[in-house]
């Protein structure tokens, strides 16, 4: 059977991308911001998985109001750059786990999940970011993609305990498909930020630092948050954050963090990264 | 719609809700638009034009025109969509972060998001 590896969670800001397109890697603003990936970018060098599920938004660039699916599950070849007003990035196209994607769609629903079922789709910032965050930029990515677009725009949002759920059906699939593929999750968006209204430019790195200790400690207190809390805390975008949790409930109660990555800002926003296993199947030597 | 409305616990933070959809849904049509480079030289070419196409109020033709983002946001404009302008009329986020915050720039990206 298919095997979970590990649980990643990346911020996916737009303007890291933008930073990247124009060759900005090591300017003040952002080489602390990069350097801060390099241990995650090792890590998935050394386990190499095979598949990586990454939930994410899209923010008004592939879907429109007119249709807003709250989950929506990509089971598509491929997964092409879309237009979000600047013409396509220039990355390579993502290759889609067509066979996985139709798996975890069954086993959603059979759990009481209905999700949009997309077989064609274009993927915003929201995906590319963490993969070239992880990945760097191949000219052919190493891994397959399974996108898990959450609506997190147009309320009413779902509730982040729901989020939390879905992460166990995820798992029950992983373990139920039929490969010796290694899977690892993305978990993106956030932290705090806010791009609308008078409260513009709020960040709360205090509560970005502790949301990246109980993503691994404590992740039944996120999940149990409203999302008025999330707003609150992490501001009116920053409730993004609760796709986090799809990711941390595929994984077991106990996870030992890997490396962790915090800077503020980039561009507008508090960014943040994580890299977690099980516990139980962390090599003894490292995990101790 | 003010940006106070009763609906927003938050102080400062419009929820994009129903009701802002709604009245939002011309601009950010407008607005998601210009995903399609025919329709960002359209907008080059003729903006007032391009604005007519989706039908916007005066009202709302004034703010985009005058690119007034706090008003787009106030009549129901959503981040996400508006943005979308700065492809076609260069602005960075931070000056729209700080337009809406009513702050001077440079106070903005320090005294908001703490840049040294």
């Amino acid at each position: 059977m298919a095997k979970l590896i590990g649980g990643l969670g990346t911020s996916h800001v737009p303007s890291i991308a933008a930073a990247l397109d124009k060759g900005l890697r090591d300017t003040p603003d952002w080489k602390a911001f990069f350097d801060g990936y390099i241990p995650g970018q090792d890590w998935v060098k050394e386990h190499r998985p095979d598949v990586a599920v990454v939930i994410f938004n899209d923010h008004g660039n592939t879907f429109f109001l007119d249709k807003v699916p709250t989950f929506a599950v990509g089971c598509a070849e491929e997964y092409r750059p879309v237009d979000e007003g600047w013409g396509p990035r220039p990355i390579a196209p993502f290759k889609g786990e067509v066979d996985f994607s139709w798996h975890f769609i069954d086993t959603l629903v059979e759990n009481r999940f209905d999700p949009m079922i997309c077989q064609e789709i274009e993927v915003d910032h929201g995906l590319q970011v963490p993969m070239e965050l992880f990945w760097g930029r191949p000219a052919e990515w190493p891994v397959k993609v399974v996108p898990i677009f959450v609506n997190v725009i147009q309320y009413p949002i779902p509730l982040p305990s729901r989020c939390y759920e879905m992460g166990r059906v995820l798992r029950q699939a992983i373990e139920s498909y039929d490969s010796d593929e290694r899977f690892v999750i993305l978990g993106t968006g956030g932290l705090s930020h806010q791009l609308q209204g008078a409260r513009a430019g709020f960040v709360n790195p205090e509560a970005d630092q502790a949301f990246l200790k109980d993503i691994a400690d404590n992740p039944d207190k996120l999940a149990a948050m409203s999302r008025e809390q999330y707003v609150e805390m992490f501001g009116s975008e920053g409730a993004e954050l609760m796709m986090w949790l799809v990711m941390r409930g595929a994984m077991d109660r106990d996870v030992v963090v890997r490396h962790k990555h915090y800077f503020v800002p980039a561009s507008m926003t508090g960014a943040g990264m994580i890299v977690m296993e099980n516990k139980e199947a962390a090599a003894p030597a490292a995990a101790a | 719609m003010d940006d106070k409305d009763a609906s927003d616990r938050i102080p400062d933070t419009p929820l994009f809700d129903r009701k802002r959809s709604l009245a939002g849904y011309r601009i950010n049509k407008m607005a998601m638009g210009l995903s399609k480079p025919e329709n960002r030289e359209a907008f080059r070419q003729d903006e007032g034009a391009y604005l007519d196409r989706f039908g916007l109020t005066p009202e709302e033709k004034e703010a985009v025109m005058s690119r007034n983002w706090r008003e787009m946001v106030r009549l129901g404009g959503n981040l996400f969509f508006i943005l979308k302008i700065s492809a076609v009329d260069p602005v960075r986020i931070t000056e729209i972060g700080a337009h809406q915050a009513g702050m001077d720039h440079a106070d903005f990206l320090r005294d908001r998001l703490g840049k040294k």
